[in-house]
């Protein structure tokens, strides 16, 4: 088209250095021999001396490069780029007698658009993040609220409830006789509800203050003989109410434990009696303690109905009741477990169920032991 | 950086500009570390939203004007800039309340929605709960949030002048649905706006710059506390 050789040769250095457009020169086996800065910055330099055919993603049908170059045909191909995203690329082909000259043009028009849309998707995401961030923060401030008030209404209802009991089981003790069989039946009804409503209140009170981050260990030493041995007379009371044998056995280590004795042994009794609450009257429940190098297991097994897997899964967590019936019609809020598992992990333990339908369930919870000091540890 | 970080010691000028060199160059692995070392020495998030973020941006601003860099280079600085916002939310949203709250939002064909982002977070930053709604949301989406949230003040942010008549348009329907509720406008289009081109209605009002915000903030957190 250009005479001039100059031309020429300015066109040739905008190709090499300018121009939005791809130029590779391949040798005779299709080898890339040479390519211009906008190649270099789509494609990397590392296509240099490798067939041009490699730099292609393969797509079936396969790409037949000597018959495109041969034919001195227009190609749209998808390359492998610097970046690791593939790219389409318009080629021209052009045979030489040495090889080929290949020129490509590239659509930045829709690398633009592209951008702008990955930009617009990028704000969107940046929103969502935010506003979740913000959702949890206000759920945080509710949840807060919430523990808030079941604290204040269960500490402001224990007054009233325990009088209720002094007053009920004054008038039973002392006034029981002068009143008729029916009468007292009635009183011990509304004593047995204030008591409920007493375990009840005082779970919630618990719940609030574990849920508040206001949990406090009294940590002390203590055998786990010494935690089985507190929670023995109510365990044997719990069970011999409804007639369940109650087994209980300790392999002591030779160091005590670091624990809030008072609370493991509420949480051993809150075991025991849901194991009683679901066993029937004959059946068993075993309590067991074992001391092992690095932990301290203590388990409580009962022979009742069992819980499926989808029970299991729920049942740590507040109000996260299982399906299966207390035996005796007993009462429960389902906060019980989810105290326990707080206490636990405030030990740094954990606590889980072992259970099959019908076979009865095995709840167990570990405690880390001490760490042995080097004198202990060289005996 | 491997010394230690004090208050008195952190190199906040050295940080910035590793954290502007990185923005230029697309570098968001160095922008993120310069980010959080200025969080983690700076007891003050405002120092990051002010003498970080924004200072910045508007130094990416003037260097596109002046075309010493492309669009894209700008269009990602920006969106840098954005996401690293987030790593500022743990902080930001744990703050104490004031039980005040304002909607943020930016009018349609806004796509430059930092500065509204930004905003919001110094509602949060001032007790307030700041809710942003995105650029391009629809009108229908502000005022069911309006109608939720009940908010103090519902802002604007207005990045480009030719985006003006939209936004008297989304005033004109908000007035309606809601006189009682202060509007604010604010954002870079303002540079080239007076004040009366959009306070058009009573209680629109024209806010050139962050510290105008601040204040404005500062007397309606006194005023009617909750």
């Amino acid at each position: 088209m250009f005479k001039d050789s100059s031309i020429t040769e300015a066109l040739s250095s905008y190709v090499a250095e300018t121009a939005q457009m791809l130029a590779l020169r391949l040798d005779a086996s299709l080898n890339v021999t040479e390519i211009n800065v906008q190649a270099q910055k789509l494609l990397g330099t590392d296509i240099v001396g490798r067939p041009m055919v490699e730099q292609i993603v393969d797509f079936m049908p396969r790409v037949d490069l000597p018959a495109l170059i041969q034919g001195g045909m227009a190609q749209r191909l998808t390359m492998n780029t610097a970046s690791g995203m593939p790219e389409s690329v318009d080629f021209c082909f052009f045979p030489l007698p040495d090889g080929a000259l290949v020129l490509g043009s590239f659509d930045f028009q829709e690398q633009k658009k592209l951008r702008e849309e990955m930009l617009q998707l990028n704000g969107e995401l940046n929103n969502l993040t935010r506003q979740l961030h913000q959702a949890n923060a206000e759920l945080r401030d509710l949840n807060q609220l919430k523990n808030q008030f079941l604290g204040m209404a269960a500490h402001d209802l224990r007054a009233p409830v325990g009088l209720i009991i002094n007053y009920s089981e004054f008038v039973l003790d002392e006034a029981g006789k002068q009143l008729s069989e029916e009468h007292r039946e009635f009183l011990q009804i509304c004593l047995n509800a204030a008591e409920d409503m007493q375990r009840l209140i005082e779970s919630f009170l618990d719940f609030s203050v574990i849920e508040s981050g206001q949990l406090k260990l009294q940590l002390e030493a203590a055998s786990i003989s010494e935690i089985l041995e507190g929670v023995g007379p109510i365990a044997r009371m719990l069970a011999g109410k409804k007639k369940i044998s109650l087994l209980m056995e300790t392999i002591e280590g030779a160091r005590p434990l670091q624990v809030d004795a008072l609370k493991i042994q509420q949480l051993l009794v809150n075991l025991i009696n849901n194991a009683v609450q679901h066993s029937q009257p004959g059946q068993s429940v075993w309590v067991s303690a074992r001391s092992e190098p690095k932990q301290a297991v203590f388990s409580v097994r009962d022979e009742g109905q069992g819980l499926t897997p989808e029970d299991q899964a729920q049942l740590f967590q507040p109000f996260g009741r299982a399906g299966t019936k207390k035996t005796a019609g007993e009462r429960s809020i389902g906060l019980g477990l989810a105290i326990a598992r707080k206490v636990i992990i405030a030990h740094g333990g954990r606590i889980w169920v072992e259970s099959v339908p019908g076979q009865g369930a095995t709840f167990i919870f570990s405690i880390p032991a001490p760490e042995q000091t080097q004198s202990e540890a060289a005996l | 950086m491997n010394e230690s970080i004090g208050i008195s010691r952190f190199p906040y000028e050295e940080t910035y500009r590793r954290y502007l060199d990185g923005l230029l160059t697309n570098n968001r692995q160095e922008c993120r570390e310069c980010f959080e070392q200025w969080l983690a020495a700076s007891p003050d998030l405002r120092s990051v939203y002010e003498d970080l973020v924004r200072r910045s941006l508007y130094e990416v601003g003037e260097l596109w004007e002046k075309g010493k860099i492309s669009v894209a280079t700008e269009h990602m600085a920006t969106a840098i800039s954005e996401s690293l916002l987030d790593l500022t939310y743990p902080r930001l949203f744990a703050q104490p309340r004031n039980g005040k709250s304002a909607i943020v939002t930016c009018v349609a064909n806004e796509y430059h929605q930092i500065g509204g982002r930004m905003v919001a977070d110094i509602f949060e930053l001032k007790g307030w709960r700041g809710y942003f709604i995105g650029a391009n949301r629809p009108l229908a989406e502000l005022k069911e949030m309006i109608q939720g949230k009940n908010p103090k003040v519902v802002a604007f942010s207005l990045a480009t002048v030719l985006n003006l008549n939209r936004l008297l348009l989304t005033i004109e329907a908000i007035r309606e649905a809601f006189p009682e509720v202060p509007i604010l406008v604010g954002g870079q289009a303002l540079r080239w706006l007076k004040p009366c081109q959009v306070e058009i209605r009573p209680g629109v009002k024209a806010v050139k710059n962050l510290s105008e915000l601040e204040a404005w903030i500062d007397s309606e957190t006194t005023k009617n506390h909750v």
